[in-house]
């Protein structure tokens, strides 16, 4: 059930005063959010994530299209009463400790003391930050400020998350636990919205991507479509084939690489495949194994924003 | 029940900032003074043994003399560090950053600006009473004389201070700068005491019916500082100013203020307004 459902939505900001210029952020981006999934944002600098998500959080107005989070139009407060964000270079006020930052904007969501007062600990102990609950969040490193933006996203216990660069400035077991904070999350049917560079992060823990570029979507799908094979295989040698096998197999696969005992074959079929295997084995070459390619999110990426189109 | 955690927090930070501490620490030293100061043991009033006599003023209460003077001072600086002491609260609520913390909460826009202006207000309410009441206190207690007039006249300095601030609230919002908000303030400040003296300064400038009108216009669409501050002042002795002649009419003014309600209203509104239609 589609949680968030945008529509053919576009901004485009406007500057200088008397040569007005104009960006074009948005293109008529259309797609939905499913309730309980996490929904990774890719693209590159520029592309458009941030305003996207801004828009949706009523911090940017969009310029054409409509959308609806949760069943609520865009603009309507009981949006942000029911939502999570935590913006990418926030900045918490410095003066605060971790608890009163939490209680401070606990509050601004509405939250009541009392609910507040039970939550916080659980929040912090879950973030990793409960020894430092008194502390003055100006001596928090980059990564305890993630984690603790993560925190206060949380603190109104909403429905859907908007986490902008979550693991940014987080060393890899940081990462590793919020990793494992978001896929918690998401067993308890909370709805997850990620905007990030880090696709290996995004690779495994979301279900479905978008990717944006200059404003325009270029693809919406699930992983598994994603990095599924494509008829790709990696056979592994004892020795290193002869020029002419490799000659002979190039004739009719789409690609051939050879890395010293490795061959990266890409093939038309499995038929093909299959005759690839009988070829090296009238050769008298010996195989040690052989596998099919897993594309990864990242070639897949890299594949459609230099192509600009699936 | 939001508005006042964002109010309370912006106090907090204003509290923190350097210049509402100097405020405070200033406030403590001038109130050692008059403690120390002060003395009324053999019936006349003086400060470090000079007796206060105003000199051409017959039948001048020295206490009166006494509260007008510290009134005049000290509203003066009141309103001079209270500038600079929240000018920026806004500015630095608008960073980037920061502003997105805010305006995604379930609070509306308009509300979290005023939220944040009475916050400043507030720290600057906070520092005047204590000041204020401290000094009533020194005083009450050398001459026996509890001054309530001299107690009214602070107290309307925080409407006063909150009416002048909407000018900082609007050109911190529409500059995003801290520098150029104190600069207008004061500029601002500086105007509006020219404003309320126009026809005897401004109007010679250019004998326009038009021009006269436009400046009798500035000087009811924005906050009247000066008429105010002159208002409130009449409020230490009914006649006080009338017989040092710094005013022609005796009794307190409240038309200033509600001038100064009505445009200040205003100016909050247009800050409000363009804070809601802006994209962060």
């Amino acid at each position: 059930m589609p949680i968030v459902e945008v529509s053919n939505l576009t901004k485009s900001y406007t500057s200088g005063v008397f040569r007005k210029s104009s960006i074009q952020a948005l293109s008529g981006v259309s797609l939905s959010v499913n309730e309980g999934e996490i929904f990774g944002l890719l693209g590159p600098n520029g592309a458009g994530k941030t305003t996207f998500v801004k828009i949706l959080l009523s911090i940017v107005f969009p310029s054409s299209g409509t959308a609806t989070v949760l069943n609520h139009k865009l603009g309507s407060i009981e949006i942000r009463k029911k939502v999570g964000y935590l913006p990418e270079n926030h900045r918490y006020p410095s003066f605060l400790t971790a608890i009163d930052t939490m209680k401070h904007f606990g509050r601004l969501s509405g939250i009541p003391s009392r609910t507040l007062a039970a939550r916080i600990p659980t929040l912090l102990q879950l973030v990793g930050l409960a020894d430092w609950h008194k502390v003055k969040i100006r001596k928090f490193s980059k990564g305890m400020l993630q984690r603790l933006g993560l925190a206060v996203a949380m603190v109104n216990d909403p429905h859907i998350l908007f986490l902008d660069e979550p693991t940014d400035g987080v060393d890899p077991i940081g990462r590793k636990e919020i990793r494992d904070i978001l896929k918690s999350l998401r067993s308890q049917g909370k709805t997850i919205f990620l905007n990030s560079h880090m696709l290996s992060e995004v690779e495994e823990i979301s279900d479905r991507v978008a990717i944006l570029n200059k404003g325009h979507l270029l693809h919406v799908g699930t992983i598994a479509d994603i990095t599924s094979h494509q008829l790709e295989y990696e056979i592994r040698f004892l020795s290193p084939p002869p020029p002419a096998t490799l000659h002979q197999l190039r004739s009719f696969c789409k690609s051939v690489q050879q890395d010293q005992t490795l061959l990266h074959v890409a093939v038309n079929d499995r038929q093909d495949f299959q005759k690839v295997l009988d070829i090296l084995r009238q050769e008298g070459i010996e195989i040690e194994s052989f596998s099919p390619r897993k594309s990864r999110l990242e070639d897949y990426f890299m594949r459609v924003i230099s192509t600009g189109a699936e | 029940m939001n508005a006042f955690w964002l109010s309370y927090l912006t106090v907090r930070e204003a509290l923190l900032k350097g210049t509402l501490l100097f405020f405070f620490v200033v406030s403590n030293i001038v109130i050692i003074f008059f403690l120390f100061a002060i003395d009324s043991t053999n019936g006349d009033l003086s400060i470090f043994g000079n007796p206060i006599t105003p000199r051409g003023i017959p039948d001048f209460n020295p206490v009166d003399f006494l509260f007008l003077n510290i009134f005049s001072s000290s509203t003066f600086w009141v309103l001079l560090f209270g500038i600079f002491a929240t000018a920026g609260l806004i500015p630095a609520m608008l960073e980037k950053g920061t502003v997105e913390l805010y305006v995604s909460k379930p609070i509306s826009r308009p509300l979290l600006l005023l939220s944040r202006s009475i916050g400043a207000c507030a720290g600057i309410a906070f520092n005047l009473i204590y000041f204020a009441g401290a000094i009533w206190l020194i005083i009450g207690l050398k001459t026996g004389i509890w001054h309530q007039g001299f107690l009214l006249a602070a107290l309307t300095v925080i409407p006063l201070f909150f009416f002048y601030y909407s000018v900082v609230a609007l050109i911190a919002l529409i500059s995003n700068s801290t520098g150029f908000a104190i600069m207008f303030a004061l500029i601002f400040w500086f105007f509006s005491s020219a404003l309320n003296i126009r026809e005897m300064v401004m109007y010679v400038w250019w004998d326009n019916v038009v021009f006269h009108r436009v400046l009798d216009l500035l000087y009811y669409a924005t906050p009247q500082v000066s008429p105010m501050l002159e208002s409130a002042t009449k409020l230490i002795g009914p006649d006080i100013m009338k017989r040092t002649g710094l005013s022609e009419t005796a009794g307190f003014d409240s038309l200033p203020f509600l001038y100064s309600l009505l445009s200040s209203s205003l100016l909050y509104a247009l800050a409000a307004w363009r804070f809601s239609k802006k994209d962060y």
